[in-house]
This record gives C-alpha cells, structure tokens and sequence, in this order.
C-alpha cells in the first residue's frame, strides 16, 4: 500500500509540469493576446490606442517575450514567492480575486454534491430492486429529462417561473437591499430564497446520470449468486442490498469521486453566469475570453493540481474500500 | 474684479435671506452634507462651493437624497460609471428643443481669438478638489509639464492636440486664468475638447487638471526613483508610469477613492467587488436654479452581471433605477411588458449609431478587392437590401431606414444624405451588377466573377442579435445573385480580423454621427472601410497602403486638412460639409438602419430624467441628460 502510494505521488509531479505547460499553451493559442481584447475594449468605449501604444503595453506587460520565457517566469513566482501574478484585466492580485470568491463556490458546490447524492443512491437502489414498475419508469423518465435538459436553461426556467409565478427575487445569491447589511435572519432568508435555484439546477443534472449509472450497477449485482446465498441464509431484504450489492455497485462512484473536486472549485460555468452568481466561474471564463492570462493560468492550474490530488485520493478510497485492487 | 464678485455674492446672499428667512446660507445642502458639517467634518456650504457656482437647470427642482441603483459588467466596463460624471471645461448640453449647445462648466469664461489659435479660460473663483484643496493654474501647469509634455507618461502627443505637429502652448496669466495656443487655426477645439478633453492619462480627463498637490507624489519630476519603486509595488504594477492612465491605479479615478477629482460623484467602494459604490462630493461646484448644491443624489451602486438574462432580470424585478447602457432594443417587449410590475417605464433616447456593412476596401482577395473599390458594386449592394424589413424584423421597427450620415438635430444633417442609395431597388442592382461585368451565372442562379468562381461575400458581426438580420440581408443579396455567408465571431477575433486587414465586410454600428467635427476618423477610414489607407495617411506612408492616386479618400482627407486648419467656422464647415458629402456620395459604408429609439429604463420616482435625448459618444452618452440633476422621489417609492 505505502509503495502504491508513493508511485503514485511521485508521478503526480510531471503530471502537473506538463499540464501546467500545456495551459499555458492552449490560453494563448486563440488570435491576439490581452492587450487585443483591451484594445477592442477602448475602441467599443470611444478610446483610440495607437499600434505603437499597443506594442509599449505588450512589451510592459512581457507579452513580446518568448513564450518558454513567460512560462518560466509565472511558474517561478509561483513556486518561489506563492505569487500568482496580477489580473490584467482587473488590476488586481489573482489570489485576492480567487479567495474573494472561494468560499461561496465551494459552499455551494459542496451543498449540490451532497444533495446529488442523497437523491440519487436511493433512487438507484430502488430502481433497481423494483426494476420495471410504476415507480422507476417515472424516475426512469424523470432522470433522462433532468440529463437531457441543459443547466443552463434549467436555470433560466426556473428563474423565469421564481420571478413571473413566486414573484421571488431571482438572480445573484443576495437582494440588493441586504447587499453589505450585516447578517440577521432575513438577510439569511433572503438568500436561502435565492440558493435553491443553484442547487436545484446543478443537483438535478448530475443525480439523474447517477441514478442510471447506480441502476444499472446495482442490477448487475442483484442477480449474483453471493445475494442468493444471503437470502437463502434468512437475511431480510434490507440487510441483504444495502450490506452487499450496493457497497459493490459505489464502486464506480468512489472512482469519480477525485473529480468532484475540481468541480467544487469551478462549479458549473455556464449555469452561474446565467444566474449571475458570484462564484469563481464566470470570472474563470471571462479570464479565458480576455487572454487575461495569468488569471486563466493560476484557474487551469489550481484545477488541475485538484484533479490530481483527486484521482490519488479517488485511488486510496477504493484501495481501502475494496480488496480486489488493494490485492491486485 | 475681487470687489466685483465679492459684491455679487452679497446681493445673492441678501436675495436669499430675503427669500428663505431662516436660511443662514446663500445655498442649501444634502443632509449627509449637513450631518457631517454639524459634526465638524467638514466646512459650510457656503465656504465649499465657488464664489459663483455653475449653475446647472434642472429638470425641477428636487429633494435630496436616495442611492441610484444600475448594473456594471466588471473591469472593463470603465466607461459605463465614468460616463455618468465625466466634467470637461465646456460640456454638451440640450436645450430645451433638444438641440445639442456647448456650455461653460468649472469655468467662469472663456475667450476665443480672432483667428482661431488662442483659447483664454478662466476658472471658477474659490473652486475646490474634492478634498477641498484649491484648483488653481499650478493644477494647470502640473498637467501641461509634468504629464502632457512628459515623454514617460505621454510618449506620443496626439494629433488632435498637436495640429501640424506642432503640440498645443500653454501660458499662465494668473492663479485662474490661463491660455492654451496653437500654431495654425483650429475652430473644433471646443467641440474636440467637450469630447475628448485633454485625452489620456486619466479616466474622468478632467480638461487641463490634475490634482497636483496629490499627483506629484507619482511624478518623476517631483519623487525620487526609490519613492517611485516603492509607489509602484503598493499598488502592484511593474513601474511608476504603470500607475498613470486610464486604467492606472492611482489616476483611474473609480479605483483610487483618494484621487482628488472635481466631478459630482467620487468613488467609495472600488472593483473587484460584486458592487461598485460612488459617492457625492461634497465639494462639487454646481447648484440648481434655487442654488441647492448638486447633485441630488447620495450615492450611485453599480451591481456585477455576466449574462444579459440576468440583466434582464434585474430590470424587471425594478433593481435597476436608471439605465441605458447593456439595455438592448431587441428585449423593448419584454421590458414594457412588465413596467408595471417592475414600478419603472421605458424612455426612448435615438442612438447616433448607424447599423452598417462595412466593406473592406483594403480587402486582400484581389477580385473583391477591385469589386469594393468600384462605386457602382457598392451602390448594387447598398440598393439590393430591404432595409425596412430589416428595421421590422431586427429592431422592432425602432429605427429608420438611412445612410451613414450625420443624424436628426445634427449641425451637419442633410436630409438627402440620409436616403442617398437607402431605396430599395433590386432591378437597379442586377442592372448594375451586369454592367460591371458579373452577368455570367451558375446553376444555383449565383453569379460568377471573373476568375470563374463564385461571388461569396463574408459578412462578419459579434453581436448575437445580428444572426437574424445578416439571414434577411443574404435572402436579399440572393435576389441579386451574390451570395452572403453570415458569421457570428467572437469580438475579440473581429477586432482581431479588422487590425490585421483579415475581413471582407464587418457588420457593425457607426457611431460618432452627431457632431462630425470633434471625431471624423470614422468618415476618413480609420478602424472602418480603409484602415489600412489611414494608416499610410497617418504614419506619412511608413505604414499600411497607398491610395490610387484618383481615390476619393484622399479628397476626404483633404478636406479635413482645409477644415482643421480654417480661419473661420464657416469656412471649417463647408469644408467639412464637402468632406461627408464625399464620403456619402461615395458609399464607402453601406448604412441600413438608424436613428433606432433605444430604451431607456426609469423607475417611477426617478426623476428630471430627459426624454429623446441623443445617444452618441462625442455627446457623452447618457450625460447628456446631467445626471447631477437626477432625483429620487422618496415619497414615490
């Protein structure tokens, strides 16, 4: 197990070399660079900016220099002095704009993990167990439209029908009136009004692929020879599912659980910019429109630093949960 | 002159005693303003404004007071707060016909020579930096030597403020008064100013200002390079110049709140925030007809959003007290649908922005290349479009069928400019099309060109909402045999396409039609129809391409060189006059749809907000409407 384990941090480290590299690579691959978006940007405003001007600010902002020498440059600051750069585009510390956010990102990406999971396990069990009746074909039915339906326009559905038929207030997480009020219960209430569209949306789309994929699992299971055994020892139905099959069909869940992390980080992009939430999304993807590059970078390779810690722990969960890989 | 306006100020304060017997004042504050002078925090009104304030004609006069809501779309929407305070020396306003007048703002007058060279401007007496620190001519001569003829901050001088080349002079009278000279005549100053100002580096531009007693710290020509290093790394830029400009942290006013300004709002809570927040300066040298120091306003709260749903949404749950920008046309149902529900209704001011092809006369396909250069394909092309299914059905009928030309109540309008090649004629355009030599066709029914290929045009725009009408422009051009592929790009690829002459027709809004005067790059080429033609004009020939030597953009040019260097106004128009009609009767853009009424979005106790107002940039967008003068109607809410 410790050798496993070591193997496995040590490949972690080119892994991160390359996949940092390679962001860096692909952010600046689309035509132009930062100081074409600002230009663009002036020119929408009524400012003139001449190419000559342009090129002063490339040269101030180390654009000209090769691209092997910028990367150096970004990936040494980080390591050395744990600093991530400016954003271009905000005038601003990466670090402070990322931390100003975090903290609501992750509270409700971890809220929608939990609640996919709290509706999806049971569903799937049952589903399974009760294959063909009433019941599962309207999960059945109700798990492919939830796949099927895109968040983003879950959201603005919903969103629709919080402001015409509720008559809620809808977008953002807070009213206007309790933005910067200090903390009361209404304030609370206020933006409990406005967290459920978020969870909803993102809860929703990812439970319905989990209950296809915890049916499927578990019917694989049911039909094993060790759950006849256990019946035939006069084991009650509930002892028998959840003490065996289902352990055996989270298998799948356990494996993907590292990946979760990253998607704690970002939440889901599209579905926050439509609901104009004030999470690390949107300022992700607005990164990525402007080439404002060391903002893009420090998120690419925060994710990708979770995605690797993630599959390790993903791999140590499933080494402990089940022997076959331990042993193997 | 002192005992003049000394006297002045008594009879006003006698006037006013006599009006409002309790009043100890001449002029009457806010009650923040009130609370903090009880307190001691700040001085009198009286001794805060001006010996005679500016005085700006509201609407009617109102109460103090309230916070005004809108939305913001982050960093780079910098001109959106900026534009709701922005001061020049003179400053555009609409009388009560709605007709556009240049009027004196921080200043008590000004004089123009003769000749059109000097320009003599004498500012308010007693007038004050926000953090009531004097404005005087050092503030003048600060911005003249220490930044405009500063090679670090300014490299280069622009043109509009070095006609000939030669950079404006500047010399100090007094501690008021003050005279800026040029070399040659130069009658759109004004206009010019009340635009651009005195340009860069700063985001508000106040015109010939900077707040020296607080600037100089970041000036080479005060501090020490240590004071300077050390200045750049608080702030978080590579180098002292890095703080300069209109996204410098210390001279882009809505990121530094210790910026000294002298605009009616100054800014409180800076970005990266969800909300922006601005607040009234105590200090602002305005007062209405009843001499209530303005604004009226408190504060101004600018909230973050990504998408235009959720702007949308905003709007419609009345979020939003006053807003014009990011509100679009395309959504005028929605938003009437639910004004009432809302508690706003929806204004009309008429956008200077013509909807436009612009085809690329620098294109670098050689056969379309000769077919743009050549008038009678681009009169083909101008005829061959329905525009009034095109205002139907992409603007909700807001906007009028025109050509690119100067708009309604502009000084330069000319109502057969405005339907020159605008009727729609497809017999004329195959008639056309034939005589130039593309009468050969494919099976499809397309036409070929000469090279055997067949005739495809590009037409690229980064708007969404452009999908629709560049599909009606290609079922037009169909008719006529020229096939239209539409692309919607991302914006940063279409900047990308013009800068590197890499587009066939962009589709787009011109703007800048209402006072030709103070911006006519658009007309003469630049960043439009022939950017490259005004690169070779602008760098002398060192860079971009040569005209023929019989293309009329170089008439164009011409006649800017006669205006910009004219004597007289009236001679500067008719060469002006001669220059859009050269542009015009040339078609080099193809305008299809105009003078659209945009929305204009006012809750129901937002007040003094004018409406039908013009819409362009040289007038400053929605200060136009002098937002100073706006109110809340507290008993209204």
């Amino acid at each position: 197990m410790a050798n496993f384990l070591w193997r496995r941090l040590l490949w972690a480290i080119p892994t991160l070399i390359v996949v940092s590299f390679i962001s860096f690579i692909i952010i600046q691959l689309p035509p132009g660079d930062y100081v074409t978006a600002y230009a663009a940007e002036l020119r929408n405003s009524g400012e003139y900016i001449t190419a000559a001007q342009e090129d002063a600010i490339r040269t101030q902002l180390g654009l000209n220099d090769p691209i092997l020498v910028q990367y150096v440059r970004w990936i040494g600051n980080i390591l050395l002095h744990g600093d991530f750069g400016q954003s271009f585009h905000w005038n601003a510390p990466v670090s402070e704009l990322i931390w100003g956010r975090l903290a609501l990102t992750l509270l409700l990406s971890s809220l929608s993990l939990v609640f996919t999971w709290i509706i999806a396990i049971p569903i799937g069990v049952y589903s399974a167990q009760r294959q063909y009746s009433i019941l599962d074909y309207v999960f059945t039915v109700f798990g492919f439209l939830g796949k099927g339906i895109p968040d983003f326009l879950l959201a603005l559905i919903l969103m629709w029908i919080g402001f015409a038929w509720l008559n809620i207030d809808v977008g953002g997480l807070i009213s206007p009136r309790f933005e910067g009020a200090p903390l009361s219960l209404a304030k609370i209430g206020n933006i409990l009004e406005h967290v459920w569209i978020p969870i909803v949306v993102l809860a929703t789309g990812g439970a319905a692929g989990l209950i296809r994929v915890m049916r499927a699992n578990m019917l694989d299971e049911l039909g094993k020879p060790y759950v006849e055994t256990a019946y035939a020892q006069g084991l009650s139905e509930r002892q028998v599912v959840w003490g065996y099959p289902v352990r055996v069909a989270l298998n799948p869940f356990i494996s993907t659980v590292g990946w979760a992390l990253p998607a704690l980080f970002s939440g889901d992009v599209i579905t926050a910019v439509v609901l104009n939430l004030p999470t690390t999304g949107p300022l992700m993807l607005q990164a990525l429109k402007m080439q404002d590059m060391y903002l893009a970078g420090a998120f690419i390779l925060i994710l990708s630093v979770f995605t690797v810690i993630g599959t390790l722990l993903s791999d140590i969960l499933l080494a402990w949960s089940d022997p076959r890989i331990r042993y193997a | 002159m002192q005992k003049f306006l000394r006297s002045g100020t008594l009879t006003l304060a006698l006037l006013a005693s006599v009006a409002i017997p309790q009043a100890a004042n001449a002029f009457q504050e806010s009650p923040m303003l009130k609370a903090m002078v009880e307190a001691g925090e700040l001085p009198p009104v009286d001794e805060r404004l001006p010996a005679n304030p500016t005085v700006v004609d509201a609407v009617e006069v109102g109460e103090y007071g309230g916070v005004w809501h809108r939305a913001y779309r982050g960093p780079g929407d910098r001109w959106g707060p900026t534009k709701l305070l922005e001061e020049r020396v003179l400053k555009y306003v609409p009388d009560a016909d709605g007709n556009i007048t240049l009027v004196p703002a921080y200043i008590e007058s000004y004089a123009v020579n003769e000749d059109s060279t000097e320009f003599t401007f004498t500012l308010l007496e007693g007038l004050k930096w926000s953090d009531g620190a004097p404005v005087t001519t050092e503030d003048v001569e600060f911005w003249y030597k220490d930044v405009f003829l500063n090679k670090a901050l300014t490299p280069t001088i622009d043109p509009t403020f070095s006609p000939g080349g030669e950079p404006m002079k500047l010399e100090v009278k007094d501690d008021r008064t003050f005279t800026v000279s040029f070399a040659q005549p130069y009658v759109y100053f004004l206009n010019i100013l009340a635009k651009d100002s005195t340009g860069e580096p700063s985001l508000d531009r106040p015109s010939f200002l900077f707040p020296s007693h607080y600037l100089s710290q970041y000036n080479d020509h005060y501090a020490s390079a240590e004071e300077l290093s050390k200045a750049a790394e608080e702030f978080g830029v590579q180098r002292w110049s890095d703080l300069w400009g209109s996204k410098g942290p210390v001279t882009s006013w809505w990121q530094n709140p210790d910026l000294p300004v002298i605009t009616a709002w100054k800014i409180e809570t800076p970005a990266p925030g969800n909300v922006v927040t601005m607040v009234r300066n105590p200090y602002y040298w305005a007062v209405d007809q009843e001499g209530n120091q303005l604004p009226y306003i408190d504060r101004i709260e600018h909230r973050l959003f990504e998408a235009a749903d959720s702007f949308n949404l905003m709007i419609v749950q009345g979020q939003i007290d006053m807003q014009m920008r990011y509100v679009n046309s395309s959504d005028f149902t929605f938003y009437k649908e639910n004004e009432e529900k809302g508690g706003y209704h929806v204004g009309t001011w008429k956008s200077a922005n013509v909807w436009s092809f612009v085809p690329n006369l620098n294109v670098q396909d050689e056969q379309l290349n000769k077919l743009f250069s050549n008038k009678d394909f681009r009169h083909a092309l101008s005829v061959g479009i329905d525009r009034e299914t095109i205002n139907e059905l992409g603007f909700a009928g807001l906007g009028e069928a025109r050509s690119v030309s100067p708009i309604s109540g502009s000084p330069y309008f000319n109502p057969e400019w405005e339907t020159h090649w605008t009727e729609y004629d497809p017999d004329l355009a195959n008639e056309l099309l034939d005589k130039i030599g593309l009468s050969e066709r494919d099976d499809d029914d397309f036409r070929l060109l000469p090279n055997g290929k067949r005739l495809q045009i590009v037409v690229e725009a980064y708007q969404d909402f452009a999908a629709p009408i560049l599909e009606i422009a290609a079922d037009y051009y169909r008719d006529i045999g020229i096939e239209l592929l539409p692309r919607i790009i991302d914006r940063t690829q279409w900047d990308d396409n013009r800068d590197n002459n890499n587009f066939q027709i962009q589709y787009t809004p011109v703007d800048r039609l209402s006072v030709v005067s103070a911006d006519p790059r658009n007309i003469m080429g630049n960043d439009s129809y022939a950017q490259q033609y005004y690169a070779w004009y602008e760098t002398d020939g060192e860079a971009g391409i040569e005209p023929p030597q019989d293309a009329v953009i170089r008439q164009i040019w011409a006649d800017w060189e006669k205006a910009s260097v004219a004597g007289s106004m009236e001679e500067a128009d008719a060469a002006l006059n001669s220059m859009i009609g050269a542009f015009v009767d040339e078609g080099y853009v193809i305008g299809l749809v105009g003078e659209v009424s945009i929305p204009v979005i006012v809750k129901n106790d937002f007040m003094n907000v004018r409406n039908g107002l013009v819409e362009d940039d040289i007038t400053r967008g929605v200060g136009l409407g002098q937002t100073q003068q706006f109110w809340i109607d507290q008993n209204k809410q």
